[in-house]
């Protein structure tokens, strides 16, 4: 063959060719080019790497610090496997998975709010973990957070972080008023609440009692689902049918709300953690009490006057009729349905979360350093209850234990943005308590109707 | 009988032009190349082409949008169909769409009143021989050019019910202090004065523009027929401000219809929708609800709402010039 193409060659090179020599000479080096690029290619395809795209929130760089180098540790042990990390904001998460599937670039890895269920299995975004990753996760976590990532008996992928709502009080400022010990009944708020609130001689208040996240959907729904739970009410009917938060115990938790704003113990003038184009007055330290997730404490480490210590952390205050129940949500890792390699982005997943010698898993070892935040899974939380074992994260560890999931229902965000526009249509002398609810249910009926229709 | 040279050169020049005739009419590339308007529309091509994609496309994607339920997270291709069922939810049955509607129009009427006459107001001072001309007009033109994230946080701060700069001016005035973006009725207003700060110098700009096209020897000869500075003003200057006046109405009513980033970021339309506008609500029924179909349906009636807004504006102010 070498002796040809070079005879061939040397006879082009002098000029000698007939049409017929052309064409063999043709034929030859074409079949010779065909044959080498599909052998290159085979070899490249069965040299390239698995490329995975995973999509998270976690986009600031002390995160990235600590989340990146465990990604690097799989592929360096996984050297097949080629891990690609893109992060957006929180805000921007959902309209980057929305867009994404939209354009064709969807990644093959979310990790995303439990909220988003309804709408990702109605849409057939999310692929069902493999059985072997369902029986660990129905083995690996608490009850509670296996049901905050089941929708519709189906368990979607790994819990990851779990939040729940305690009461906070500002150490500092209760002494000051004379309060040994934060409220534990609804009661003992409303006494210690005004104790707390302090005004000027012009008859500004320089310091609330409690103060309301206005202006956030999360902010204001779920510390009135805690209150609400915690009286003995209903968020929605067990069946997803229609809500009940506007029957006598959600009313009754509104109505505290309202005596809290009326007896001068809750100032709307002040701003609650997340509050909209607002300074944090709690972080500030201004603010007495404010029910809030344990993510906040972060936030707290890096900049309350007198650090952490001056927080105490305790139950949601509950009424006569009702025991302390807190609110808790969760995230996950999801696989994306049309992903080319769902079976890599699993065996990742499951890497990820599962324990090594440490006797943490490495997504444990993030949530707890680089995040801040409490590992779902209960052989993390063990394995870091050091970390955990603080004042500030070991109540909100333990409520855990007698938590509830927010509801995951369909258009429940939806439901929440209706429902927080008229508690503050409430807290602003708007509207009555029961009027605003039976708006916000009449609303949110109307949304849970529509999604069965679909 | 034989052809004279004369008449064999005739004939040839006569067949030359024939051909040459045939070739002018004939629809070849060349004649194709000739043509000016081909050559013309040649050079629009690719701005048509960019309008065409960018523009046009986009917009009947929107209509086509409207009439179904989408959440962005199917195919385009299996969109349940709805007909004009969003709009009739929309203009019907949506409380919040109406009201969202109401403050877009409160905030569009007070910015659109306010800019445009301070613009002028201010446009006029800095037209006299005031000391310090340019650096006054750079005053006043710093907060236009200053994004409006940034002038949001800081005015959020200025504003802050508790130890806001204002309150605090107010206390040292004897005055009670108020609630302002934490007050359902002090909201909007509050709202309509920080677009109104951060628009005016542009205003002022473009009126600046407007009163030096204004020829001198007007006001000279109206001196010396006796007419005094308002009757200057009056029948001088704002009938030849006419068409400046025309676009900074037409152009601030369609930037003020379409506000958001103040909004989101001061109060996120709250307290109780008190600040929530058409498209700051679009967003969330979008982007939050994934509510696609509802979402465009809000943007073609807002692009309607425009429309004849922009149409009513051009009639009245043409009529009177």
């Amino acid at each position: 063959m070498g002796a040809r193409v070079s005879t061939i060659g040397s006879r082009l090179l002098a000029g000698q060719m007939s049409r017929r020599s052309f064409l063999k000479a043709a034929a030859v080096f074409g079949g010779a080019a065909v044959t080498g690029t599909l052998a290159a290619g085979c070899r490249r395809q069965a040299a390239a790497p698995t490329k995975l795209v995973v999509l998270t929130h976690w986009g600031a760089q002390p995160q990235k610090d600590v989340l990146e180098p465990i990604f690097k540790k799989y592929q360096e042990e996984n050297p097949r496997i080629q891990i690609e990390h893109q992060t957006v904001e929180f805000g921007e998460l959902l309209n980057r998975i929305t867009t994404g599937r939209l354009g064709g670039v969807a990644p093959d890895i979310y990790h995303f709010y439990n909220l988003w269920l309804p709408e990702f299995v109605a849409s057939d975004l999310l692929q069902v973990p493999p059985d072997n990753v369902i029986n660990e996760i129905r083995q690996s976590y608490s009850q509670s957070t296996v049901k905050g990532v089941t929708y519709r008996g189906q368990i979607w992928g790994f819990p990851t972080e779990v939040n729940s709502y305690l009461l906070l009080s500002n150490r500092q400022l209760l002494q000051e008023a004379g309060v040994k010990e934060p409220p534990t009944t609804w009661d003992e708020l409303l006494e210690v609440a005004p104790k707390l609130t302090k005004k000027d001689a012009s008859g500004k208040a320089t310091q609330t009692g409690f103060a309301f996240s206005r202006g956030w959907d999360s902010g204001v729904v779920h510390p009135f689902t805690c209150l609400l739970w915690s009286n003995g009410g209903e968020y929605v009917a067990e069946d997803y049918s229609r809500v009940r938060f506007n029957e006598p115990p959600g009313v009754e938790t509104l109505e505290l709300e309202l005596e809290l704003i009326r007896s001068g113990g809750a100032d709307l003038g002040f701003a609650g953690p997340g509050s909209s184009g607002a300074q944090d007055d709690f972080l500030a330290g201004r603010v007495g009490m404010v029910i809030m997730a344990n993510w906040y404490g972060a936030s707290l480490r890096a900049g309350l006057p007198g650090g952490i210590e001056n927080v105490i952390v305790s139950p949601v205050p509950h009424s006569a009729k009702g025991t302390s129940t807190t609110l808790q949500y969760n995230w996950l890792w999801g696989v994306d349905k049309n992903s080319k390699n769902a079976e890599a982005a699993w065996e990742f997943l499951t890497w990820l979360n599962t324990p090594k010698d440490s006797g943490s898993s490495p997504m444990g070892d993030y949530l707890t350093t680089g995040l801040n935040a409490i590992p779902a899974r209960l052989s993390d939380q063990e394995a870091h209850a050091d970390l955990l074992g603080d004042a500030f994260v070991k109540p909100f560890v333990e409520s855990l234990q007698s938590s509830r999931t927010e509801p995951i229902i369909p258009g429940a965000q939806e439901i929440k943005t209706s429902l927080q526009k008229q508690i503050e249509a409430a807290w602003f002398g708007e509207k009555s308590a029961q009027e605003a609810l039976d708006t916000a249910a009449a609303e949110a009926n109307r949304i849970l109707a529509e999604k069965r229709q679909q | 009988m034989k052809q004279t040279e004369a008449e064999r050169t005739g004939m040839a020049l006569k067949a030359g032009a024939e051909r040459a005739l045939r070739a002018e009419r004939a629809p070849g590339l060349r004649w194709w190349l000739r043509r000016r308007s081909v050559v013309g529309y040649a050079f629009v091509a690719p701005a048509l082409a960019f309008l065409l994609v960018f523009a046009f496309l986009p917009f009947v994607f929107t209509i086509y949008v409207s009439l179904h339920e989408w959440n962005m997270l199917t195919p385009v291709t299996s969109m349940p169909f709805r007909g004009l069922e969003n709009y009739r939810y929309l203009l019907l049955d949506d409380p919040l769409f109406r009201q969202t509607f109401a403050n877009t129009v409160t905030f569009a009427v007070g910015n659109v009143a306010l800019s445009t006459l301070l613009g002028l107001m201010v446009a006029l001072a800095l037209n006299s021989r005031v000391r310090f001309r340019t650096f006054w007009r750079a005053i006043y033109f710093l907060p236009y050019v200053t994004s409006s994230v940034a002038i949001a946080i800081v005015w959020a701060n200025i504003y802050n019910a508790n130890y806001g700069l204002l309150n605090g001016i107010l206390e040292m005035l004897g005055l009670p202090p108020q609630r302002f973006l934490a007050s359902v009725s002090q909201a909007m207003p509050s709202v309509i004065a920080v677009a109104v700060w951060h628009s005016v110098g542009y205003f002022m700009i473009l009126f600046l523009a407007g009163l030096q096209n204004i020829p001198g020897e007007l006001y000279d000869a109206a001196k010396v027929d006796g007419a005094g500075d308002w009757q200057r003003f009056r029948f001088i200057t704002l009938p030849l401000l006419k068409p400046t006046m025309l676009f900074v109405v037409v152009v601030n009513t369609l930037i003020s219809l379409q506000v958001f980033d103040l909004v989101f970021i001061l109060t996120n339309g709250g307290p109780v929708n008190a600040t929530n506008t058409l498209v700051l609500y679009m967003y969330r029924t979008a982007f939050e609800f994934t509510r696609m179909g509802r979402a465009t349906a809000m943007a073609i009636l807002l692009f309607l709402i425009t429309f004849v807004i922009t149409l009513v504006q051009l009639h009245l102010l043409r009529e009177r010039r």
